[in-house]
């Protein structure tokens, strides 16, 4: 026995409708049921009631259904679903690429990602503001040799911003906190750091709470 | 350190961490290689999608596989999302069309045919009326077996989870007369199978 599918270009339901005695079409019929269609024949027609009767009681049983479900379906533990899932993730870690940190000459390096991910949290000790995009760009090179600026990046970071902040006065501090972050925590040589604000979002219950360092 | 985490996020911890972070962001990040974002994404996502995908299946074990199958394909995906749509309406369309492939690729012990030949509930001469709820969702149950994939899917986004013909369209990538199709053609087999229609 084949699996039982339909082709891909599927026939429209004239094909497999019916006339009712009437003369209305099963498919119009429903469909009138379906958007609450205030059509006179459809109260007196006892074809038209009958095929309508037929809808209800389905509707009925996917009632029955729905409470069923509510009732016997156990609570999702989406801790258990979420650890399944992340264990098969972490085989296809996508860590991007080493950075230099150090000196130069140092061999002391930092994945993209992991340093991504600590200056996002830098940015976020501001009141407010989340962070989404962090691209690390370079090192740009450029200095002379065994100059710590030659292995210098650019941090381009894009924030939501709690509405009603001053935008230039906010930037400043996300880009001292990330800055920050990156030459006393990471160590990482930076050129510039580019914020660039991607939406202005009134904060969940009014806090502005930073997160913690 | 700032951004350092644990090793072991206690159970509920990815929540705590970025329980008021926007989806788009978490995509963002998890598409350059955050798993930690990526993990409040399943944590928040994952259990709406078991009840679409247990519906479409019918069957819980099956429906718990193919969300995390989806899971799993969205973070391979992620770094080419781009944010076309929301987070949550990309894992609805992935987890569904998942769920078509395993119906798919069922093997029908029964066939459409087989539909009328189901006997007809006696609902004149129903015993008690708990008995006759309890009988017509044990029925609707079996017979949503009896529909194809397509329908099936088309049925339970409709009658189910409430969603629009547009958006099932979408989400099903069909176009919205075959969607109208095949909701009337489950709607005719269903209510054939449950005997509330000839």
């Amino acid at each position: 026995m084949t699996a039982h599918t339909d082709p891909p270009n599927d026939p429209s339901p004239q094909d497999d409708d019916e006339h009712l005695p009437c003369g209305r079409l099963l498919s119009r019929v429903w469909d009138a049921w379906e958007q609450q269609a205030d059509d006179p024949h459809l109260r007196s027609c006892p074809h038209c009631r009958q095929a309508v009767h037929g809808l209800d009681q389905l509707g009925s049983a996917v009632l029955g259904l729905r409470e069923e479900e509510a009732a016997d379906a156990p609570a999702t533990d989406a801790a258990v679903l979420t650890r399944r899932v992340m264990d098969v993730v972490r085989l296809e870690l996508r860590p991007g690429r080493p950075l230099p940190l150090g000196e130069p000459g140092e061999d002391l390096w930092i994945t993209e990602a992991v340093a991504a991910r600590a200056l996002r949290a830098a940015a976020e000790t501001v009141g407010g503001v989340r962070a989404g995009s962090c691209r690390i760009v370079g090192p740009l090179g450029g200095g002379p040799a065994g100059d710590r600026a030659a292995g210098a990046v650019e941090i381009v970071l894009d924030v939501h911003t709690p509405a009603d902040a001053f935008l230039p006065h906010l930037a400043d501090r996300v880009r001292d906190r990330v800055r920050d972050t990156a030459d006393r925590e990471l160590g990482m040589a930076v050129a510039a750091v580019d914020i660039r604000i991607t939406d202005r979002v009134d904060p969940p219950g009014g806090g502005k709470e930073g997160r913690t360092p | 350190m700032a951004g350092a985490r644990r090793l072991t996020a206690p159970p509920g911890a990815y929540g705590d961490v970025a329980g008021d972070t926007d989806d788009s962001l978490l995509a963002v990040r998890a598409a350059e290689g955050d798993e930690d974002a990526f993990a409040v994404l399943v944590q928040r996502h994952g259990p709406a999608l078991i009840r679409l995908a247990t519906r479409l299946l019918g069957n819980r074990t099956e429906a718990e596989d193919a969300v995390q199958d989806g899971f799993i394909s969205a973070w391979r995906a992620l770094p080419e999302f781009h944010g076309r749509s929301s987070f949550g309406t990309w894992m609805y369309r992935i987890v569904t069309n998942r769920c078509l492939n395993v119906l798919r690729g069922r093997r029908h012990v029964a066939s459409l045919e087989l539909a009328g030949e189901l006997p007809a509930a006696e609902h004149s001469a129903s015993p008690a009326r708990i008995t006759e709820a309890r009988d017509a969702v044990r029925e609707l149950r079996d017979a949503l077996d009896l529909l194809s994939a397509e329908q099936r899917a088309c049925w339970v986004l409709r009658a189910l989870d409430g969603r629009s013909y547009e958006f099932i369209a979408d989400t099903v990538g069909i176009s919205l007369g075959a969607v109208r199709a095949r909701v009337f053609r489950a709607r005719r087999c269903l209510t054939q199978a449950l005997g509330a229609w000839r």
